[in-house]
């Protein structure tokens, strides 16, 4: 286990006017296991928290109350120990605009006890990685945002970590740079170095980690792995949009094959294990009761629906 | 510790030779008043001549750079807050007072740089100093740039705000000039503007300039100036050292 928290909180003081503090539970007690060599990934919508709890597991700031060990250290006695054994990318990327990626690496490389040579030779070793060589030397600020975000991974990588944190990595960047990161995280993995990451991205979660837990309002509401989870929820959805939801509703919850149904303004969600069998059926109850459709789809189950599901919201919608 | 603090400021170093035409547009200033507004003050001394002049203006336009120069250190490292280094090197294995040590660091380099440059115009303009008083001057001015550097990073990461942290320091740095008597001393004022003069520490600063330039090591303004540069830096030091550790809070 390489990263164990138990009952993690976070309460925050938010100053509001004079004199007058808020308190904000950003986390509210939050339990975690990541195994070693896991792509370990925490979805959630923006503000649920998961940026705290990595920020509380990175030594960054103190929990109110819980406790964590990273990589076999306690995040509040041994931080120093922690700080040894993680790399850390936070969300806003931590690259010095003004200085060239190459002087950045040789630093973090220097402070963490690096010699000269071992500190150029692991920089090296990262712009190679990350295809970063030939633009090792210009200043940050003239970089794209996908190069800036691996210089910022390389950065977190430098001490050759068993463990790296990586806070919305992929937030901002195109579609082409996205998929070239899930392939870098991935290499990260295959050569035994276990991740955290988090994500609000449904996709990504589900393409790329091992497991996952599904962070809303500060505490865990899912854990699993993506299939597992899914599979909970049921195989298939089946998106209807008709007239009368709610009679077309309960006449599908009375259907041994339908495991549930979910209903929206004017559109319906029925969850069957076996969508390509169950849907004939359905519509064949469907048009005996006379309810007529406008559209119908039949999609996997997607996390959103484990989100939906654990949350009462769609994660789409979800702030 | 040593090891860590000479690596910040081998980085910050580095970033300052690939930009070397910055600090010197900080001495413009101080070069632009010794040239066209000391020859003004033939009157102010008791024989007028330029070299007198010099002695008592020169000291004045060398704390100007500190507070104009070295008070805006912690500019770049309010967006450093927000772009995310700063977290990064938090959690780090970096000894954390090395983050601000090595950047202060540079900050005196510089100001040392700049004041040499200044004393030199003033030397070819005919200041006459002795090699003791010059270097005991540098000394002085290294010590002016470890407080205005550690104020500033103090106040940089205290606000974490350009706009609130600019007008703070321009708030400050008028009256601090003008009662310092950075370009007419306060002893050609009234008393009540002297007395006010004793609580500015910039004025024994000043002052200990002063006594330096006419060859007086003994004035008791000279340890004084001294003392409180010190004892100010640390504190304020201390206090950006602990600024920086609640930056997550």
């Amino acid at each position: 286990m390489i990263i164990e928290a138990h009952g993690l909180r976070k309460t925050f003081h938010a100053k509001r006017g004079r004199g007058k503090t808020e308190e904000v539970e950003a986390v509210r007690g939050i339990d975690l296991e990541v195994q070693k060599g896991e792509i370990f990934a925490a979805l959630g919508p923006n503000g649920a928290g998961k940026t705290t709890t990595v920020r509380m597991l990175a030594t960054f700031i103190a929990p109110t109350a819980g406790t964590a060990r990273v990589a076999g250290f306690d995040v509040v006695k041994e931080a120093a120990r922690v700080r040894e054994n993680i790399g850390y990318v936070s969300q806003a990327g931590g690259v010095d605009e003004n200085n060239p990626g190459i002087d950045q690496l040789l630093l973090a490389g220097r402070i963490a006890g690096l010699s000269k040579k071992q500190a150029l030779a692991r920089a090296d070793e990262l712009l190679a990685a990350f295809s970063l060589t030939e633009i090792a030397r210009r200043p940050a600020r003239t970089l794209s945002g996908g190069q800036k975000r691996r210089f910022s991974i390389a950065l977190g990588l430098v001490t050759a970590p068993p463990l790296v944190f990586l806070d919305e990595p992929t937030t901002g960047l195109d579609p082409q740079n996205r998929a070239n990161l899930w392939d870098e995280v991935r290499a990260l993995r295959d050569r035994g170095t276990s991740v955290l990451l988090t994500t609000h991205y449904l996709d990504e979660a589900d393409a790329l980690c091992d497991r996952l837990v599904i962070i809303d309002n500060g505490t865990v509401v899912a854990e699993g792995t993506p299939a597992s989870l899914k599979k909970e929820v049921a195989g298939d959805v089946v998106t209807l949009k008709l007239k009368g939801v709610d009679d077309a509703a309960e006449v599908l919850r009375a259907q041994s094959y339908v495991k549930e149904v979910r209903t929206e303004e004017g559109l319906l969600r029925a969850y069957l294990d076996d969508g390509e069998h169950g849907l004939p059926h359905l519509l064949r109850v469907l048009e005996e009761r006379g309810l007529t459709l406008e559209s119908i789809s039949l999609d996997r189950a997607t996390l959103d629906d484990v989100f939906l599901r654990h949350t009462g919201r769609s994660l789409r919608d979800a702030a | 510790m040593i090891r860590q603090t000479s690596l910040f400021l081998g980085y910050e170093l580095r970033f300052l030779l690939r930009n070397p035409v910055w600090p010197l547009f900080g001495i413009m200033q101080p070069v632009l008043y010794l040239v066209f507004f000391a020859p003004l003050l033939g009157r102010t001394t008791s024989s007028g001549s330029m070299p007198e002049v010099l002695a008592m203006f020169t000291p004045g336009s060398m704390m100007m750079i500190a507070l104009f120069g070295s008070l805006f250190a912690g500019f770049g490292m309010i967006n450093e807050t927000r772009n995310g280094v700063l977290e990064r090197l938090a959690v780090s294995p970096a000894w954390p007072p090395a983050i601000i040590l090595g950047r202060v660091a540079k900050d005196m380099l510089v100001l040392v740089v700049q004041a040499i440059l200044v004393m030199g115009v003033a030397i070819l303009m005919g200041l006459r100093i002795g090699l003791p008083e010059f270097l005991i001057m540098l000394l002085l001015m290294a010590v002016t740039g470890l407080f205005a550097a550690s104020l500033s990073y103090g106040l940089a990461l205290a606000i974490k705000d350009e706009n609130g942290v600019s007008q703070l320091v321009q708030f400050f740095a008028m009256p601090l000039t003008l009662i310092a008597g950075l370009f007419l001393p306060v002893s050609l004022g009234p008393d009540w503007l002297q007395t006010l003069a004793r609580f500015n520490p910039l004025y024994y600063g000043v002052e200990a300039g002063r006594s330096l330039f006419r060859g007086d090591l003994g004035d008791s303004t000279i340890p004084i100036a001294f003392a409180l540069l010190i004892g100010l830096a640390l504190i304020t030091l201390v206090w950006s050292m602990r600024s920086l550790r609640r930056l997550a809070a």
